[in-house]
């Protein structure tokens, strides 16, 4: 039988997928071609750090893997770049994960501020470096920035819409396992 | 159990760790792929998107309508003002509605009397735009004509009034336009009244800005920029916008076409103009032909059997 625990990861993943397949489908409304002065946060990465640092299982690696290859596709970006990017920084963040536990969230907030900004540096560095057409530096950055900005909605929200929290201290998986 | 779990983690992590090494590699490689050979990723990309996007179809277009309409409302509140103002453009329209008919008999006369032939080639295929390229980085829509309505990367793209983009990238129901604000879209055109040639080069702005001017002292705001038509891709003579100076001093393009709502657009069947490759031959009095060929008798005519 299907025990209540891994329905609710499975019903939990589903609702990441949805809710990127939102996202995604609200950029692509084609409401006005003009370009934009200020670009808007990137809520696909916001959404995955979030949810990464609450519930780790949640954004399993092959499906941060997948999702952002198919946004690399949808949105025109170099394929595989970006995407490589985002797991290498979701690793980084999967394992110190136990660490931001009994963080703050002002120090949870500066940590993965660091990793977008250290993510878009990069992805703009390698673009640059391959003679890629790319964003220009200023865009970049204020596209991290937005990003940035938006996290601690994208907490509040995680936390009031969908229950989302860190695992608390002692709390076990079906198998009896500390999460 | 906490045993148990360590041999568990044991068992587990260095699996995962060289998974995902692995996932890296091949995400670092398919960018390398695609920086290195480009079409054939474009490709892929393409049948991604032609499987992927029409899919969202049923909700893109009723969401859209419905944010429009939300728009429509808002512009309810200067109703008044938007009508007297209708009316009084309506007055202007009416004679210049006039000046058009008659522009428009003189020109049927003039075409008659020169017996011009309009190019029957440049004919067009009209597509609804299905999606935005949904980055900021990039300016670049999705149509709904693709490969099997005939639609060819390269081709010009307008709105009613002006030039939009060129496509880039077919899939087999879909096509994606690369608009002239992209970064990566570079256009010959002429500014007339002058006659200059420059490039519009895009750089994610909405007023691209004109490069490669000869003599830029001769441009004026206001002038008039088409396409010219050079490299043989485009259709020369197409509107493009009129120049204007932006306030960083340089010459931009204020766009014809209307960015703000690209809804229905045209992909202009243009035709790679004729290469002349040799130089004109020699012209030679017609030669007498050999004396043998009289001998032969005439080649029969009709019995190839090929009627």
């Amino acid at each position: 039988m299907v025990d209540p625990l891994t329905t609710s990861r499975l019903a939990h993943r589903a609702l990441y997928l949805g809710l990127v397949a939102t996202v995604i489908f609200v950029r692509i409304l084609p409401l006005g071609s003009i370009p934009s002065r200020w670009p808007g946060p990137d809520l696909i990465l916001c959404l995955t750090f979030v949810w990464l640092l609450r519930r780790p299982d949640y954004v399993p690696a092959f499906m941060v893997a997948v999702v952002f290859f198919s946004e690399d596709l949808i949105a025109m970006r170099p394929p595989g770049l970006w995407t490589a990017l985002v797991l290498a920084g979701t690793e980084f963040l999967r394992t110190r994960e136990t660490n931001f536990r009994d963080m703050p969230l002002l120090l949870e907030w500066l940590t993965t501020s660091a990793v977008i900004m250290l993510l878009s540096l990069l992805n703009w560095a390698i673009l640059a470096l391959f003679m890629v057409p790319h964003g220009s530096f200023g865009m970049t950055i204020l596209q991290a920035l937005s990003t940035i900005a938006i996290y601690p909605l994208v907490v509040a929200a995680s936390l009031f819409l969908f229950g989302l929290r860190k695992a608390a201290t002692g709390e076990v998986d079906a198998l009896g396992h500390r999460l | 159990m906490a045993k148990d779990r360590n041999a568990d983690s044991d068992f587990k992590g260095p699996v995962r760790r060289v998974l995902v090494a692995t996932a890296l590699f091949f995400l670092l490689a398919i960018f390398l792929i695609w920086r290195i050979d480009s079409p054939r990723v474009e490709r892929f990309r393409a049948a991604f998107i032609d499987r992927v996007v029409p899919s969202f179809d049923w909700a893109l277009v009723p969401v859209t309508k419905f944010v429009d309409m939300i728009e429509g409302f808002q512009s309810y509140a200067a109703l008044y003002d938007q009508n007297q103002e209708l009316r009084r453009e309506l007055q202007q329209m009416k004679s210049w509605k006039e000046a058009a008919v008659r522009l428009e008999q003189q020109n049927a006369k003039l075409l008659a009397q020169n017996q011009v032939r309009l190019d029957p080639k440049l004919t067009s295929v009209s597509g609804v735009v299905l999606a935005d390229s949904g980055s900021p980085f990039r300016q670049s829509v999705l149509l709904n004509v693709g490969l099997r309505d005939g639609i060819v990367d390269g081709w010009a793209t307008m709105d009613g009034l002006g030039l939009v983009g060129r496509i880039s990238g077919v899939g087999e129901t879909t096509a994606r336009v690369i608009l002239l604000t992209d970064a990566s879209s570079r256009i010959p055109v002429t500014i007339q009244p002058s006659g200059q040639k420059a490039m519009l080069v895009g750089d994610n702005t909405p007023y691209p800005p004109v490069e490669f001017l000869e003599t830029p002292e001769q441009v004026r705001p206001g002038d008039r920029v088409i396409s010219s038509g050079d490299g043989g891709v485009f259709p020369a003579g197409l509107l493009v916008g009129e120049v204007e100076l932006g306030s960083d001093q340089r010459l931009r393009v204020r766009l014809a076409a209307d960015y703000e709502r690209l809804n229905f657009l045209r992909v202009l069947r243009s035709h790679p103009a004729e290469q002349i490759t040799e130089a004109g031959g020699l012209i030679t009095p017609p030669v007498s032909p050999p004396v043998h060929e009289t001998i032969n008798p005439p080649v029969p005519v009709g019995d190839a059997g090929d009627g």
